[in-house]
């Protein structure tokens, strides 16, 4: 087992509650496989980022623990790389001092680290860009460097949090398969935080499907087609619908908590569409 | 990219142009005025006459004197007050401690004109230099406080988290990231502090009565009646200021903010 997830929870102080406090995630156990590339999907406020900063070692949960390959977790380590929304590319340094830096500090040679970075870079097909600095970069690229960062450092797990919402679909598309090229070159684990069903359904081999908040597991799903895989397979266009309506009726509990009580869901065939949203 | 950067250039040098004619209008003005004798003389003198009041002073060597020592001043007061405001936005940025007990004196000494704390330097330290130096790093140290403790807590959360899984922790963290992500916003914090300073320093000189300085000659020439020689001051204090402002800050800050991006 790479990770071990037991019975985290987090809570979250809340000024407009009762008792001032409103449960984010969990309870919630889970194992992730070494080499799989897992995928975590919820609707918006369930917790899915937290329960990914509990595994980075960012956040410390109230009830539980995270084991990653046997050991306990209880702050950012270097066997857990972390790639977030934000490609967070440090502007005073350049492209590649960018993805030096971590490996500066652990204690790499000037030339290690400027080898090592430039066949991450490579890696993402940037080397080009090695001495621009970020704002040069576009969003698609500064994520390509923010990606290549994390993995020279070598991790063990590579965890990340919606890596690509804030991308156009076509730079979303691309990244995609570059992720499914690195992640069968590198054999990394990956944890894979997003709201997207077609992302999680193309990229991942198994779906942690959360509830509306406080997050729990609703189902894991496997996803049962063969890499390297099409996005124009309808089968997988199919699946996504499947579990379009699984995250539907959850998105549909946190509407109903937050909306007038007169709201209820749109009619059914608006959205059961198989071939919406390939 | 290179056609609007062309286009930019051509769009400051007619802003710049613009500037310089609005000067020299107003040189021409003012001439006018006095030359068509609407003002008693000697009272409000031609640019003419200023100019040869400020190169008078130049002549005498009494102008580099002044100058001198007051930048002197300034660069001895200013840096304590760079030292001790960082340290102390720091600290109020970091600690919520801190931040509940000497968070409200900052922001109430920041309230006090920095000249008002004069009399009191002069009975405590005695009528010398110290005194003047005091006054110039009470005017600047707590408005610098105030700019890097803002500067701090507006680091954004990103580089934190970044900092972190990247292994960055406790010194090498401020050294590396903290500091770098700050650096835009307390260069703003910076300037503000020398302008503070400067203000202040020209307070102070013109209150003291036994040493020179750019606000001594000012008054100097008021004790003279000499007003060509106030103006010729007041214009040196202007260019000195401007100098500073524009040629060592907003050059340092605009080449932050082009290497961060944040400009171009």
């Amino acid at each position: 087992m790479a990770i071990e997830v037991k019975n985290i929870s987090r809570t979250y102080h809340a000024q407009n509650t009762k008792n001032g406090k409103v449960a984010a995630l969990g309870p919630i156990s889970l194992t992730v496989r070494e080499r799989e590339f897992f995928a975590i999907l919820g609707p918006s406020g369930c917790g899915k980022s937290t329960l990914l900063n509990v595994i980075a070692g960012l956040e410390v949960p109230d009830t539980g623990e995270v084991l990653v390959e046997g050991r306990v977790v209880d702050r950012p380590g270097p066997d857990r790389a972390v790639v977030f929304q934000e490609p967070g590319l440090m502007p005073w340094l350049t492209v590649r001092e960018n993805v030096e830096y971590g490996l500066k500090l652990r204690g790499l040679s000037p030339e290690e680290r400027r080898e090592r970075a430039l066949q991450y870079l490579k890696m993402v097909h940037l080397t080009k860009y090695a001495d621009a600095r970020p704002h040069q970069l576009s969003g698609g690229m500064r994520q390509r460097v923010s990606i290549a960062r994390a993995l020279a450092l070598e991790p063990r797990v590579l965890l990340m949090d919606e890596p690509f919402s804030a991308l156009d679909a076509q730079t979303r598309d691309l990244l995609h398969d570059e992720l499914q090229r690195i992640w069968s070159e590198t054999h990394v684990t990956i944890v894979f935080v997003t709201h997207n069903i077609n992302e999680a359904v193309y990229l991942a081999d198994r779906v942690l499907i959360m509830t509306a908040p406080p997050g729990q597991m609703r189902r894991i799903v496997r996803v049962p087609f063969a890499r390297p895989r099409d996005k124009a397979l309808p089968d997988l266009g199919i699946f996504a619908a499947m579990l379009h309506k699984e995250i539907k009726e959850e998105v549909a509990k946190v509407a109903a908590r937050e909306l007038d009580p007169d709201w209820t869901p749109a009619s059914p065939q608006q959205t059961l569409d198989p071939a919406a949203g390939i | 990219m290179e056609q609007r950067n062309s286009v930019d250039r051509e769009g400051r040098l007619r802003v710049v142009a613009l500037q310089l004619a609005f000067m020299v209008v107003l040189l021409i003005v003012w001439h006018a005025i006095v030359a068509m004798g609407f003002v008693t003389r000697y009272l409000v003198p031609s640019p003419v006459d200023v100019g040869k009041a400020a190169y008078d002073l130049f002549q005498s060597g009494v102008l580099w004197k002044s100058v001198g020592l007051s930048l002197y001043r300034m660069i001895c007061g200013y840096s304590v007050s760079l030292v001790l405001g960082t340290l102390l936005g720091i600290l109020l940025a970091r600690n919520w401690v801190a931040k509940a007990t000497l968070g409200s004196l900052v922001l109430a000494l920041q309230s006090l004109p920095s000249i008002c704390w004069l009399p009191f330097a002069l009975l405590w330290v005695g009528i010398d230099e110290r005194a003047i130096l005091a006054v110039v790093i009470l005017g600047a140290t707590f408005s610098i406080a105030t700019a890097t403790e803002n500067a701090v807590r507006n680091v954004p959360p990103i580089y934190l988290k970044v900092g972190q899984v990247l292994g960055a922790r406790g010194f090498t963290f401020a050294r590396d990231i903290l500091f770098f992500a700050a650096l835009p916003e307390w260069l703003g914090g910076m300037k503000l502090g020398w302008s503070f300073a400067w203000r202040s320093l020209m307070a102070a000189e013109l209150i003291r009565q036994d040493a020179l300085g750019i606000g001594r000659l000012l008054e100097i020439g008021r004790a003279f009646n000499d007003v060509p020689m106030m103006l010729a001051s007041m214009v040196l204090i202007v260019a000195l200021g401007m100098a500073v402002d524009w040629g060592i800050f907003g050059v340092l800050e605009r080449q932050v903010r082009r290497v961060y991006g944040l400009e171009k």
